[in-house]
């Protein structure tokens, strides 16, 4: 090891510009990262409920609808559907739209004295003004399930547009434009955006604003925490920089691999500058404490000690981030997962490169004065904490006990409160634009959630047609569906115009002639295929509860199982359907995660310390802050959701830590000394020190997320923040009153 | 004097102007006037017509028909092909009365389309587009300019249209529409027809006519054969008893 320090001083040079040009290449390539704010993408291709979802939502065109609700006292306002043309109208001329569906402007086709007039709804031309002519609209609107619940809400203060983007269109730029011009119309009535190009839209801004606001924030307090415990400028601006070229190497590397900001790895950059700091810190410690040469001999000398403890923390880290990998259900996880372990890496061989290198090149003797004032005050400071701390762990090693052991119980209780949520509306703040639009939607339009029942058939035969009537039928006896639509609903309306009744026709020759009406209307491509072998039945989900889907997923299963035949295979997709899975897989990936987390750090940990038994020891407390960690989400109402799922493991990896810090210290004085006493007072006030620095600094930086937009993010700060916290004063009470009675028993049993 | 000058100079360029305007919108209006008498002054016509739809992928789909036409606002339209479609067939009358027959149903419907801008059966004619009517009735001609072989006129429609106008190149020697190009009211290029024409004894036949809808990339062409003039049709061969035969 002696020889790799002494390389990187006398390759400083070649390391600095090396680190320096890389930085300035890889840098270049983040001006071409692109935001992907594609929920619908993050869905795993090898799940057949989310390909499905994907395939039909892109085929379709339902994963590019976008709609406006527009809400007023009364929607059957001659005023008010004027305005609804103006916004009909002007989405239809904007540029990428494929078309437009609104109450002004809707198919409908009816008996007409007994003949069918295929027409719209109104007069675009001539819109109802007459209070007996709105009346009547009004009258007849309520009256059929095309449009009841559909374009107009049963309380009639709100109608919905629908527009469909045209595939080759850049869809959220459509959105935006969409929004835009209507906005600019400047209508009384209140508007709202949704729909997934707009929802789209939203988490771009999201996730620029995160970045904007957050990352300099997160800056700004690392250097002020820096700047307090080491009262340095190397102190404050090497740690910064190390993670910050870390930042720039990951985010590079991300381009060139291909990937896409997301709403999740927006935020890896703070976390890589909140945790990648660390080691720089312990390296520069290290580098300080050792101060007998010049710099170089200095480096060398440090370096040999630092490096193995410095590369466990990154490597139990890392861990804790690469652990979900295998568990996570949405790829955007399973990608932060591996670029923030990345970004990890990345600091850690920066700081033990990089950092010694400049450090190496630096002139001498600069710093000496000050770090003996810092050690003083820190001393100082530490006496009044951690040494009535030494004599309470001494005096009553079991209340310590005792108290984390109250702790756990109770945080076991609360585990048994944890709700899982994988709503994607719950991930906005509640007066976010797409939240409101989405409550809306819910309270106005049965939900927002798509629900698609997938035939494959030949889609003209009587068979297969009347199987989609009876899915239908069924569907709409779950209490959370109330409108469907499919190409055999507008079937049975044509075959009633020609006087046959309101059903499906016997015949497959009717069928087809009916059908012939049916060609070319707007509405057909987004119910059945070009070729007519497969059609959908088009709903929406009115509830957000885990419970409620998992509920309809099992109830259409067992439709599908009794009607599914050769000629006619039915599949059900749909967002119940995939947050069912992603409900699933949450604790399931929960547990994964964990486990493979605890194994590996207990694998790590004890391979360091030479004994198993030490390893258990480390990881006690850690256990017991995951359990706190559970108990607080219970208690608090916090949910179990695609971002707090990653905490348990996440505090795993970063906590662990403290630990191997505090055992290895313990270790190395019991070693000298031979004494518990002593050995445990050097370590909670000396290595207590560096636990609570680290403490502080990687908490401060989690908390900044409780400013990010996405409310998830926020919890995961908070989370992490409490689990800091936890697992060090874990690593300071716990664990030393675990190696005080442990080994006075040993020595009992010696002497 | 110069005053005077000043004066007589613009009511000389007003007058110029003036004239020229009306020259000019003069000369749009009989352009499309000759065009209209182009397509639509043989008293009957009666052809096979061939509907091919191509979507974006190439794919193609075929129907066939047979047409009657008498006049400009009478018309029969009989699917003869795909066996699905055979036998379906649409009567045209004047002021926007259709009937439909559906021969699995044996029984017509009238239908009234009071939205004309509905796709006529699948293919990228909207009903406004097969409409016969006169386009000097329904759009307020522009010339907008002369090249060597056609006239290009800006057509704006007097009364309700999902169009904003229409830009269309006349030939100028027979006076047949070469291009229609369909422009919505946000001003973009949504729809564009392309035209074939042959003489047919003394008329001048649409022997192709391909629509290509801009936004879905979908086109339709329609191909007329076996196409005679004045074969003598009557108002009785245009009756709802025919169409249902």
């Amino acid at each position: 090891m002696k020889k790799f320090a002494e390389s990187i001083v006398k390759y400083r040079w070649l390391i600095i510009i090396t680190t320096l040009v890389l930085t300035i290449v890889l840098g270049y390539q983040i001006t071409s990262l692109k935001i992907n704010s594609d929920l619908i993408s993050s869905l795993p291709d090898d799940d057949p409920a989310a390909s499905l979802y994907k395939k039909v939502g892109t085929q379709f065109g339902g994963n590019d609808m976008g709609m406006v609700v527009l809400e007023t006292d009364d929607i059957f306002n001659a005023e008010v559907l004027q305005h609804v043309k103006q916004i009909t109208d002007s989405i239809k001329i904007t540029h990428g739209i494929s078309t437009v569906t609104s109450i002004t402007n809707i198919i409908d086709i009816k008996n007409d004295n007994g003949g069918i007039d295929i027409g719209r709804l109104v007069d675009e031309y001539n819109l109802p003004n007459s209070k007996a002519q709105l009346d009547s609209l009004k009258a007849y609107v309520f009256s059929k399930d095309m449009f009841k619940g559909a374009i107009a809400s049963d309380d009639g203060t709100a109608t919905l547009i629908m527009f469909t983007i045209l595939n080759d269109a850049n869809k959220q730029v459509v959105a935006r434009n969409v929004k835009e011009k209507i906005e600019a119309l400047n209508l009384p009535e209140k508007l709202y955006f949704g729909g997934l190009p707009m929802m789209m839209n939203d988490i771009s801004d999201l996730i620029v604003a995160d970045i904007i606001w957050l990352l300099p924030l997160v800056f700004l307090l690392i250097a002020f925490v820096l700047l307090l415990s080491f009262r340095s400028a190397t102190g404050v601006i090497l740690p910064l920089l190390t993670a910050g070229i870390a930042v720039v190497w990951t985010l590079g590397i991300m381009v060139l691999a291909g990937y896409e900001l997301t709403m999740i790895s927006n935020e890896m950059p703070i976390i890589i500058l909140a945790i990648g700091s660390a080691y720089t810190i312990h390296v520069l410690n290290r580098i300080n404490q050792t101060k007998n040469g010049s710099n170089k001999a200095n480096v060398t000398k440090a370096l040999s000690f630092i490096y193995l403890p410095v590369f466990l923390a990154a490597a139990t880290t890392a861990i804790g981030f690469v652990s979900f990998i295998f568990g996570s259900y949405l790829t955007m996880i399973r990608d932060f997962g591996i670029f923030t372990s990345l970004g990890i890496a990345f600091s850690l061989i920066l700081s033990l490169t990089f950092i010694p290198a400049i450090i190496a090149a630096l002139p001498a003797n600069r710093k000496k004065g000050n770090y003996k004032t810092e050690i003083e005050k820190k001393s100082l400071l530490s006496d009044k904490a951690l040494k009535p701390l030494v004599s309470l762990l001494f005096k009553h090693p079991k209340y310590t006990l005792t108290a984390w052991s109250v702790l756990i119980v109770l945080s076991i209780v609360g585990m048994s409160f944890i709700k899982t949520s994988v709503n994607m509306a719950d991930y906005f703040k509640k007066d976010n634009p797409t939240r409101v639009s989405e409550d809306i939607m819910q309270k106005k339009f049965g939900g927002s959630l798509p629900v698609f029942v997938v035939f494959k058939g030949d889609m003209q035969t009587p068979d297969v047609l009347k199987t989609m009537k009876k899915a239908e039928t069924y569907m709409k006896q779950f209490p959370d569906i109330t409108t469907t639509q499919s190409v055999a609903d507008l079937i049975e309306e044509m075959n009633n115009v020609m006087g046959e009744g309101k059903k499906i026709p016997d015949e497959k020759a009717k069928i087809e002639q009916l059908w012939f009406l049916l060609d070319g209307q707007d509405i057909m491509p987004q119910l059945v295929s070009a070729n007519r072998d497969e059609g959908i039945i088009q709903s929406k989900f009115a509830s957000v509860e885990s419970k409620s889907m998992t509920n309809f997923v099992k109830y259409m299963d067992k439709f599908i199982k009794e009607n599914s035949t050769d000629n006619c295979k039915i599949e059900i997709t749909g967002m119940p359907s995939v947050y069912e899975k992603l409900n699933n897989s949450l604790l399931q990936s929960q547990f994964s995660s964990l486990v493979l987390a605890i194994i590996m750090v207990l694998l790590i940990v004890g391979i360091m310390m030479r004994s198993y038994k030490q390893g258990v020891y480390a990881t006690i407390p850690i256990i017991s802050t995951v359990a706190i960690l559970f108990g607080f989400m219970g208690f608090t109402g916090i949910s179990l959701d695609i971002v707090t799922v990653l905490v348990a493991s996440v505090t795993l990896g970063i906590g662990i830590d403290y630990s191997i810090h505090i055992i290895s210290h313990y270790n190395h004085l019991l070693r000298e000394t031979g004494d518990i006493n002593i050995a445990i007072e050097d370590t909670i006030i000396k290595g207590g020190k560096a636990v609570v620095i680290n403490v502080i600094s990687v908490a401060a930086g989690f908390l900044v997320l409780l400013f990010s937009q996405i409310v998830p993010l926020q919890n995961f700060g908070i989370l992490l923040a409490l689990s800091m916290v936890g697992s060090g004063l874990g690593s300071l009470t716990l664990l030393p009153v675990i190696l005080i009675l442990s080994d006075r028993k040993k020595q009992n049993i010696k002497s | 004097m110069k005053k005077i000058n000043f004066q007589s100079g613009v009511l000389f360029g007003l007058i110029v102007a003036g004239s020229v305007f009306s020259a000019n919108a003069q000369d749009a209006n009989t352009i499309l006037k000759k065009m209209d008498d182009v397509m639509y002054s043989p008293k009957d016509m009666t052809g096979k017509n061939k509907i091919v739809l191509i979507d974006k992928s190439g794919k193609q789909e075929i129907r066939e028909a047979n047409i009657l036409q008498k006049g400009n606002d009478k018309r029969i339209f009989r699917f003869t092909a795909p066996a699905s479609q055979a036998g379906i067939a649409v009567l045209s009358l004047p002021n926007d009365v259709m009937y439909l027959y559906l021969p699995a149903f044996g029984k017509e419907r009238r239908i009234s389309t009071s939205v004309k801008s509905q796709n006529f059966a699948g293919t990228d004619f909207s009903y406004d587009d097969m409409e016969a009517k006169p386009y000097s009735d329904k759009y307020n001609p522009k010339l907008i300019k002369t090249e060597t072989n056609v006239f290009v006129l800006e057509l704006v429609p007097k009364g309700k249209s999902d169009y904003s106008k229409i830009v269309v190149n006349i030939n100028s020697t027979n006076y047949y529409p070469e291009l229609m190009e369909y422009y919505d009211k946000g001003n973009s290029k949504i729809k564009e027809a392309k035209y074939i024409f042959n003489k047919v004894g003394n008329y001048w036949n649409a022997q192709e006519i391909e629509m290509t809808d801009l936004k879905k990339n979908h086109k339709s062409k329609m191909q007329m054969s076996d196409v005679k003039y004045d074969t003598g049709l009557t108002d009785d061969d245009f009756t709802i008893r025919k169409l249902i035969q």
